[in-house]
């Protein structure tokens, strides 16, 4: 992810007025995550797992606070049963904002086999979980797909997944 | 010390304001019949209470969080245990009753050799502490909970046989739980979100 869609993602969470933005650092969001961290209106935190990222998350969110996850499609599937038990079991509107490894353009240094795995599996595992998402792959329709994304979430008692891909992360 | 001692002087000790936050079986039934009406979300799943309770004490920074874990649910995901360490939100205090077993499975064992307070040292918690007797437990839960720090205890507990109060949540949905969470969390002065 270069600056710009860091830059746009950054406004976006800020018209949301999210300001706890939960991570465990990964290499396509870098930037982002870097952005944000010298960014004073964020509090950001990293997770040492994926699992714990969703459920401190949603743990804000029930509370009142407006939080983020970022993370990427493998780390969401190992966060996959605490996002099960926020989303399907408690209806808790937990927002995520996810690489998505194994899509077109991938060209990071992973092997293909590897990243083909999470694009087989990464959309029909929300889909199991009847977790709405969204693939982001524009820059023109970045903030507006966050601002939509977050209101559905908050409003739905649900969580909700961005998949960025495309020129929004390559 | 028995579990359910520990239990009733942690409800003794702490307020109407206060925030709690439980794992899963015996420690959700006893809460749940010990915490009446008090704002509490009962009956996380493995692993997943502490790292959920430090989102609620991000939410509110002034008020009081208790994490009342178990050893099962928290070995499950120690790695909550750096973050916890990182974040250390100065209004979290973590109870973990150890009873070196899982739930009411009698002999299923936790961790036979592993000294919980010692993983959470090495996390990075600074304050942590193991206690035995009901003198030392009572002296560190009260000092934890009225210390402007984060601090993690390890209560070690034996199993009741029979819990002498079990509370209706497990006959409550979790989304009427939930949702009896949020209700109450709304009508604190502090709440952080839309009313």
């Amino acid at each position: 992810m270069d600056a710009e869609p860091a830059r746009l993602i950054i406004e976006a969470l800020k018209e949301e007025k999210i300001d706890l933005y939960v991570t465990l650092p990964e290499e396509p969001t870098v930037s982002l995550t870097q952005a944000v961290q010298a960014d004073p209106y964020f509090q950001c935190v990293t997770v040492a797992s994926e699992d714990g990222g969703v459920a401190l998350t949603a743990g804000a969110a029930i509370a009142g606070r407006r939080a983020v996850f970022v993370t990427g499609i493998a780390g969401l599937l190992k966060g996959g049963l605490a996002l099960m038990h926020m989303g399907p079991q408690y209806g808790i509107p937990v927002f995520i904002l996810a690489s998505y490894r194994g899509d077109f353009g991938d060209r990071s240094g992973i092997s293909g086999s590897k990243l083909q795995v999470f694009r087989q599996v990464g959309e029909p595992f929300l889909q199991a979980l009847r977790i709405p998402y969204q693939i982001v792959g524009e820059r023109r329709t970045l903030k507006r797909t966050i601002r939509d994304a977050h209101f559905m979430c908050r409003t739905s008692d649900m969580p909700a997944v961005l998949l960025l891909t495309g020129e929004v992360l390559w | 010390m028995k579990h359910s001692a520990c239990m009733k002087l942690l409800s003794d000790l702490i307020d109407g304001e206060t925030l709690t936050i439980t794992n899963l079986t015996t420690n959700a039934r006893m809460w749940s019949a010990l915490h009446g009406e008090r704002p509490s979300f009962y009956g996380l799943n493995m692993g997943l209470c502490l790292p959920f309770a430090v989102g609620v004490a991000l939410a509110f920074p002034k008020r009081r969080v208790v994490a009342i874990d178990g050893d099962g649910s928290l070995i499950i995901e120690t790695s909550s245990l750096i973050t916890a360490a990182d974040v250390r939100p100065a209004n979290l205090t973590a109870v973990v009753f150890d009873n070196g077993v899982y739930a009411g499975m009698g002999e299923t064992a936790t961790a036979r050799r592993t000294d919980l307070a010692k993983m959470a040292e090495g996390a990075g918690i600074a304050h942590t502490a193991t206690l035995r007797t009901m003198e030392e437990y009572e002296k560190a839960l009260r000092a934890a909970l009225a210390a402007q720090e984060f601090r993690f205890l390890v209560a070690k507990v034996e199993r009741d046989d029979t819990l002498p109060f079990t509370g209706s949540y497990i006959k409550r949905s979790e989304r009427g739980m939930k949702e009896s969470f949020v209700d109450a969390l709304k009508r604190l002065p502090d709440y952080p979100g839309e009313r």
